[in-house]
């Protein structure tokens, strides 16, 4: 297992797709996973690696090999595509025993390694049927087994469980977690479905539509502490409150006009160059980080009034859209803890919103 | 995003190699010909086949009432042709594209079946039908209907006859090739709505098959103004058609040069009157084709 | 289904039954008539398989016949070669773009015509008319329907497949071969089935090319029409019937039919 290094990838198309400038580091044997919108670009960049495009600039390294102009077959790296493109004219047996066909390994080896494989992955009763008469969850792992019973380097998904149902989808991720975990391959895993890249990956990058990398991290670093409004929206739902910092280096407010100032947390690391007094700047505080309630409640930093515009149930949570003195909007998500609450929230309540100074993100407008 | 290896790869010079052969192959045998019988056409040759130089006379000498005549005539059978296939086969290719689907596959083995057995066999058929010993008069002279016998061949009716029952299938095949794609709620959603057969028709069903009517079209038209063979066959030396006069002069003796004038001829005029009537079928039916 | 109305579905059968009457009654008649005993006119005496009998002895019938089969199947072969390679070059990336509507030529210049431009040509050329000549045309034909549907069948391809063949480590090569071609498989046999058919049944090509020497199947039939209607021919149109469906039935069991029309 080795690590993958883009340096300076510049690659663009007559259609418009841009990648302008990556740099990106994926390390060696880590599930890692690329997440931005639909058209951004990553699939194009996985298409980079996997040496399907050729980068108009920049170098591509394989832990410390250039791999940058070999051609695709001497990549030790395979895909699983969106499609599964698995061969029609070939059963499952021989899908997955393609590649080392190719080796021209001896037919024992070849046997024992694939039925190893199908068996692993559950496909026994389906060795020698053609793949368009299985299901697809089961051509998914035709696919996911062919890409890597040859061992490959690193294994690169392009949105792979994008075609399953949603329990589905549930169960291969958790599969696919427990694979990487046991291959040790290096995962490289392209989505635009947050909850996949937030489940599956020990780090992740976040691409934006102009196929800028905006930030890489941990999906706790990148959920929690994200550094720009692009981040803090594409990952989860945030409430973006807009106002004016004041007091940067005592106690640091934010002043939101119409509602007044609100304490805010600027540890060390998160003081950025851009922060003068008086600037521009955004709140950013997730739905679940706030607490409702119709009465009052000591012991918050912060707080505000509201009333109730409009209730979403969830099952494990509800969702409350609430109306602010200034005609804005925010969101609050509560966990639905108990059967029978001892607070009833209700349509049109007044009600109050309370959250600690350091629950909210600050971020350049 | 379109397939492209050579997007990234460079391509060799050997694989050229490749795409030489059906390439040269083509241009060997069937444009080179096709440009030098229609220089020849401007030729004037001697009788040992000396070339005197470039003269317009052969052409000049095509652009009599006679000619003309034939060339029309052959236009009028390929039009007229056309379009009796095209109402046998939209009905045909409705069919077996909805009513009975279920048995399409039968439907289709009995109409290909003729379609791939030899074409002279056909004409052979109908002899054995028309001709002046041939079954249909036997049969009408037994229930006592003719006196006479009288050959049936030999007039423009036998010439249409067999002309259709060879082309209906390159007209039915396309139409149900499209026919087949078509989405039945259409016609189905146009008939809740309160439309007629023949509102329906023109208005879903023609737009949708435009792709399988021009297919048809061109598969038919064409080749039937050039068609020799028939008329040759079965219609005797007293019908003149392109096909048969090309055929005549180019296999005389000193005539070789006229053959070839007055094959340019007719190919300019039927690929005008194939454009013309290509253009009005895309103006009368609404709808884009794609490709 | 809709049902528009009783008239309209009675009508519509009434005339495809009478198309596919109006196909087969001579073919049936002639069928029959293969069997009679006496030669035509005279009606119905008793069943017999002379005519058959003396169809299998004709000579100048099986020396037609295995020249019709020798030029059907150098064509289709020459043909298919030149298409696949032409698809193996496009597969490495060769730009075939705009050279490829060469091949749709075919389509509107009616045979006659090109006939008549290859009896200059091969004039021009010196050479001799013979089944030689009568491959070249042929194989123009093929290539002419050959390259079309194959070609057509080659871009509806699942590209992703190919790439899939590369990534897992196969050469441009070997993808061709192990992935491309297979996968063109019933393209390939269904426009090999139609050139050969086309070229088996051709008249004016053959009228034309073949020269006086060589005689195919088509022109032996022609020459038998010359002398009027005899049961022989009967009995060869039966024959090449019973062919004709043999090869609609190995069309029919390519399940990729639909595709090809």
């Amino acid at each position: 297992m080795r690590s993958v290094r883009l340096v300076k990838i510049k690659k663009s198309f007559k259609d418009g797709t841009v990648i302008p400038d990556v740099s990106l580091n994926m390390p060696a044997g880590k599930f890692f996973a690329l997440l931005g919108p639909s058209g951004c670009g990553k699939t194009t960049l996985l298409r980079l690696i996997a040496g399907l495009e050729k980068a108009d600039s920049g170098t591509i390294f394989l832990g410390d090999l250039d791999i940058t102009d070999w051609p695709i077959h001497k990549r030790p790296i395979n895909i699983v595509f969106q499609n599964y493109a698995l061969f029609p004219h070939l059963n499952v047996f021989d899908n997955v025993a393609y590649s080392l066909k190719l080796e021209k390994l001896p037919k024992s080896i070849i046997k024992q390694k694939v039925l190893k494989i199908l068996e692993a992955f559950h496909l026994e009763n389906h060795i020698y049927k053609r793949v368009t008469e299985l299901s697809g969850g089961q051509q998914q792992r035709v696919a996911l087994a062919r890409a890597i019973v040859n061992e490959p380097d690193v294994l690169l998904l392009d949105e792979p469980l994008a075609a399953l149902d949603f329990k589905l989808r549930e169960k291969m991720l958790i599969e696919l977690i427990e694979l990487q975990d046991k291959l040790k391959t290096t995962f490289l895993y392209v989505t635009h479905d947050q909850f996949e890249a937030l489940t599956v990956a020990d780090q992740m990058a976040i691409m934006n539509h102009h196929g800028e990398i905006e930030q890489v991290g941990t999906p706790k670093e990148i959920y929690e502490f994200p550094i720009s409004s692009f981040v803090a929206r594409f990952v989860g739902t945030t409430n973006i409150i807009n106002g004016t910092l004041w007091n940067i280096d005592q106690e640091p407010e934010i002043e939101v006009s119409g509602l007044g100032r609100f304490k805010v947390d600027l540890p060390h690391k998160q003081k950025k160059e851009w922060m003068k007094e008086g600037c521009d700047a955004i709140m950013s505080i997730r739905p679940e980080k706030i607490y409702i309630s119709k009465k009052e409640v000591p012991n918050f930093s912060n707080s505000l009034k509201g009333h109730v515009q409009s209730i979403v149930y969830h099952g494990r949570s509800t969702q409350y859209n609430i109306l602010l003195k200034n005609q804005t909007r925010i969101q609050v998500f509560e966990q639905n803890e108990e059967h029978f609450p001892q607070e009833v929230i209700d349509y049109d309540h007044e009600v109050n919103l309370y959250w600690q100074k350091e629950n909210a993100v600050i971020l350049e407008k | 995003m379109k397939f492209s290896l050579s997007s990234r790869s460079p391509t060799s010079q050997l694989p050229f190699t490749f795409g030489a052969p059906a390439l040269i192959w083509q241009v060997l045998f069937f444009y080179l010909p096709l440009v030098l019988i229609a220089i020849s056409g401007f030729v004037k040759v001697t009788e040992t086949g000396d070339i005197l130089g470039m003269t317009f006379d052969h052409f000049l000498f095509f652009l009599r009432p006679l000619y003309l005549k034939v060339i029309f005539s052959s236009f009028l059978l390929a039009f007229s042709n056309t379009l009796l296939c095209l109402a046998i086969a939209y009905p045909l290719a409705y069919f077996l594209a909805f009513t009975g689907k279920r048995y399409s596959n039968l439907f289709l083995f009995l109409l290909i079946v003729p379609f791939w057995t030899n074409f002279l066999l056909h004409v052979y058929a109908w002899f054995f039908v028309l001709d002046k010993d041939g079954f249909l008069n036997l049969l009408l002279q037994n229930l006592g209907l003719v006196q006479n016998p009288t050959s049936m061949l030999n007039t423009p009716f036998a010439i249409l006859i067999m002309m259709v029952y060879y082309y209906l299938p390159y007209m039915v095949l396309p139409l149900y090739s499209s026919l087949e794609k078509m989405d039945v709620r259409l016609i189905e959603a146009s008939f809740d709505l309160g439309a007629t057969w023949l509102q329906t028709f023109r208005r879903i069903m023609l737009p949708l098959t435009k792709r399988g009517l021009k297919a048809g079209f061109f598969l038919v038209f064409i080749p039937s103004f050039g068609e020799f063979a028939i008329p040759e066959l079965m219609g005797g030396d007293k019908q003149m058609f392109v096909g048969t006069v090309v055929s005549d002069y180019i296999l005389g003796e000193e005539t070789g040069a006229l053959g070839a004038a007055f094959t340019v001829l007719a190919l300019i005029f039927m690929l005008i009157t194939a454009g013309i009537l290509y253009w009005v079928i895309e103006r009368l039916i609404p709808g884009k084709t794609h490709g | 289904m809709a049902k528009p109305n009783r008239l309209g579905k009675i009508a519509n059968l009434v005339l495809v039954s009478s198309t596919y009457l109006f196909l087969y009654l001579p073919i049936v008649v002639l069928l029959v008539f293969s069997f009679n005993s006496e030669g035509f006119p005279s009606p119905w005496k008793e069943f017999t398989w002379k005519w058959y009998i003396e169809l299998f002895q004709s000579e100048p019938l099986w020396d037609s016949f295995y020249n019709s089969l020798i030029v059907a199947t150098c064509s289709t072969l020459l043909s298919l070669t030149m298409g696949v390679f032409l698809i193996f070059y496009a597969a490495q990336g060769g730009r075939i773009g705009s050279f490829l509507n060469l091949f749709y030529g075919n389509i509107i210049v009616p045979e006659t015509v090109l006939a008549v431009s290859l009896l200059a040509f091969f004039g021009l050329v010196a050479i001799p008319l013979g089944l030689t000549t009568l491959i070249l045309a042929h194989t123009v034909l093929g290539l002419g329907l050959v390259i079309p549907i194959c070609y057509a069948r080659f871009l509806e391809l699942d590209h992703r497949m190919t790439e899939a063949s590369l990534v897992l480590g196969a050469t441009p090569i070997q993808t061709f071969f192990k992935v491309t071609l297979p996968n063109l498989r019933p393209a390939l046999i269904a426009g090999g089935l139609l050139i050969f058919i086309v070229s088996f049944d051709d008249f004016i090509l053959s009228y034309f090319c073949a020269g006086s020497a060589s005689q195919t199947l088509s022109l032996y039939i022609l020459s038998m029409l010359r002398s009027g209607i005899s049961p022989i021919v009967n009995a060869l149109s039966a024959v090449l019937l019973v062919l004709s469906c043999l090869f609609v039935l190995i069309l029919f069991s390519l399940k990729s039919r639909a595709r090809i029309f």
